[in-house]
């Protein structure tokens, strides 16, 4: 018997850890372990007000603090019954198109490619590849950017509120970010060209579920209902049925499942869910790279957020260019009262499905809160893939099975704040 | 010739915004690595080389024994070390749950008592564990404010601590005051300075991300002006407690001093 385990991987948003336990080729465990310290947030919110917890939900994570805030300002208008403006619609819009442009700019650019290409980093790559490194980091910052002007900076801004903005861009600033949009399109494409290019090993393929919100009639990242590729679809407000969220011990991310099943949020299943909702360049480009999108392989994840890289680029030009038509105007967020009750918030957060639950009080204050993480239904799902590939690995013989594993929670771009260890192996006994 | 400074960056516990935020200098991240030799930085690089470090930078609050192990290896193993981020200077946003059963906390958000997870019980500020040379402030830090400490550390200095609060940036930007004029809840006159009153020029309340002004912030003060704004003292405090539950001034005023 012999344990595999990949420690504290290296160019993920956090503490996880890889341990699997092999007999001979049968893999008789197989663990995704997340040691992000708790931070107990939910318990932060609760005997405080509606008007606090966007700002302190976006501290749950510095590449996703947009999703975290709209879920949140979404799930009390949901309980207040706030209708907010068509130019808040918009700007929501284009505040988690920059999050998603930004988070999978990071990925794709600096975490993802130096697997594939073989270096240890991003800035090990500058010599034979610095134009990839300077483009993606320019595609990173247009999103960056595109949350700056909307929010005041690109990690935890402070604009998003119940009913609106406190503030509202200017149309210079807009026109700042439509040239920036623009100039940002090539690099969007290059990651589609890259990760369609990568042989993509196929040792994790096996019949997978996923699932995404509905965004309407547009692909999108804001949603009410959410598509299961079984062809079900539920109201969010459904969301404990859905995940069914469980601790276990050796992760401080609770584990999720789907009628007993381990199901994929993220990317693929918004590309593969909604794909007759893509248009223009994007849809352009999946075509042409129909051949490499294998669904059943979730290193195609890669593959899927280069693919949503270039709609929202795209897209946030749209958006910026409608917002500019229409005449920006300063709008300060409607006007409404607190009252008690319950809401359900979803957004489409980078990695996947995001889930924010209040109840209130008559004042606003919230007396319960439950927030389910893309990552946290993740797991059960990496677990599963985790325990295909070695099964698959070990019956071809591969001896060395680390650099392997390890890209399979990282296709998923595990989304556990940033972590400080080497990869390394420790084999308890030798293998029989 | 003598070689570069070596540095390390590290993470606890937290969002992992404040080393995001270096990766976030877009345009001078390449020119600010080639000046050093980078030793750790996990969250960008699977290249980690062995020995010790000039200066190691640390997010995160000491949340877990694993944490407080790290720490305690890289105090060890580093001259310099610089506290980043809310999180490391003052414990975080989750350090407003001080005082409360662990236990309890342990129960209501993964539904058992058993402490799963290593937890200390409460999440600390690097100071309280170990010696710290700086501290940057900020929930996240301010990626001017890293650039000049960053400069001053590689050549051997310290840069200057800032001091005063928020209001001066509000003056200096003329943004008109959300306490006077509005009645807000702003935290502005009891947190440290140097994000040029972002909060309150994008129209909403200071809520105190950079932490209160050491030794000086009045607390008592700011929540008096809270109540005779109609403010009550509940919500007054639960605010101030959301950046600065570990400043002892507001322990003392809820009654852990």
């Amino acid at each position: 018997m012999r344990e595999i385990v990949v420690e504290h991987m290296a160019r993920v948003e956090g503490h996880g850890t890889i341990r699997v336990v092999v007999e001979g080729v049968v893999v008789k465990d197989v663990k995704f372990e997340i040691f992000e310290g708790p931070r107990f947030i939910e318990k932060v919110l609760v005997g405080r007000t509606f008007r606090e917890a966007p700002d302190i939900v976006s501290r749950i994570c510095s590449i996703c603090p947009d999703p975290h805030s709209i879920a949140s300002v979404r799930a009390a208008e949901k309980a207040f019954g706030v209708a907010v403006t068509e130019q808040t619609k918009l700007l929501r819009e284009l505040q988690l198109l920059g999050d998603i442009i930004s988070s999978h700019a990071l990925h794709l650019y600096l975490l993802a490619l130096p697997d594939f290409l073989g270096y240890p980093d991003a800035l090990s790559m500058l010599d034979k590849y610095g134009r990839e490194v300077k483009m993606g980091l320019q595609l990173k910052k247009a999103g960056n950017r595109v949350k700056e002007v909307l929010t005041g900076r690109s990690i935890h801004g402070c604009t998003a509120r119940v009913g609106g903005y406190s503030r509202t861009p200017t149309r210079e600033e807009l026109e700042e970010l439509l040239s920036l949009l623009k100039q940002s399109m090539e690099g969007a494409e290059l990651a589609v060209k890259l990760f369609s290019s990568i042989d993509v090993p196929d040792f994790p393929r096996g019949e997978n579920l996923f699932m995404a919100l509905d965004p309407g009639e547009r692909f999108g990242f804001i949603g009410d209902y959410v598509l299961v590729s079984t062809g079900e679809r539920y109201p969010v407000e459904d969301y404990k049925k859905l995940t069914n969220e469980l601790a276990v011990p050796h992760s401080t991310a609770k584990h999720s499942s789907y009628r007993g099943e381990p199901f994929m949020v993220g990317a693929l299943p918004r590309v593969v869910l909604n794909k007759g909702k893509l248009k223009g360049r994007a849809l352009e480009m999946l075509e042409e790279v129909e051949d490499k999108f294998d669904i059943a392989n979730p290193l195609t994840n890669n593959l899927a957020q280069a693919i949503e890289a270039v709609y929202a680029v795209e897209r946030s030009i749209e958006v910026v260019e409608e917002l500019l038509d229409r005449g920006i105007k300063p709008e300060a967020p409607v006007e409404f009262k607190p009252k008690s009750g319950e809401g359900v918030g979803a957004v489409e957060a980078p990695r996947g499905v995001l889930y924010h639950y209040y109840k209130f009080d008559d004042e606003g204050r919230i007396v319960e809160a439950d927030i389910i993480t893309p990552t946290a239904q993740n797991a059960a799902n990496i677990e599963k893939y985790l325990r295909i590939s070695a099964e698959r690995l070990l019956s071809r013989g591969v001896e060395r099975l680390e650099p392997m594993l390890e890209l399979v929670p990282r296709a998923y771009d595990p989304c556990i704040s940033c972590s400080a260890h080497l990869v390394k192996v420790i084999r308890l006994k030798s293998s029989n | 010739m003598a070689g570069k400074v070596r540095v390390g960056f590290y993470s606890l516990t937290g969002c992992a915004g404040d080393l995001l935020s270096i990766l976030n200098i877009e345009d001078r991240l390449l020119e600010i690595f080639e000046k050093v030799e980078l030793v750790e930085f996990v969250m960008a690089s699977s290249n980690v080389k062995p020995g010790g470090v000039d200066i190691a930078f640390v997010e995160g609050s000491v949340t877990t024994e694993k944490d407080l192990k790290a720490l305690k290896e890289i105090r060890a193993k580093c001259d310099r070390l610089v506290a980043l981020g809310d999180c490391a200077v003052w414990g975080g946003v989750q350090a407003s749950l001080t005082g409360l059963d662990p236990r309890e906390l342990m129960k209501s958000v993964y539904g058992t008592e058993q402490n799963l997870y290593g937890f200390l019980g409460e999440h600390k500020p690097l100071s309280e564990v170990v010696k710290v040379d700086l501290e940057l402030p900020g929930c996240p830090i301010e990626q001017e404010e890293f650039i000049k400490a960053f400069v001053s550390l590689l050549r051997g200095d310290l840069p200057e601590v800032k001091d005063y609060p928020v209001c001066i940036e509000c003056k200096i930007r003329e943004v008109p005051c959300l306490v006077v004029e509005k009645g807000e809840a702003c935290l502005g006159p009891i947190t440290v300075g140097g994000c040029k009153a972002r909060c309150p020029y994008h129209g909403v309340p200071c809520i105190g991300c950079r932490g209160p002004i050491k030794d000086e912030a009045n607390v008592a003060g700011e929540l008096l002006m809270l109540m005779e704004k109609g403010w009550k003292p509940l919500d007054a405090i639960n605010r101030m407690k959301l950046f600065a539950a570990r400043y002892k001034d507001l322990a003392k005023l809820v009654g852990r001093g």
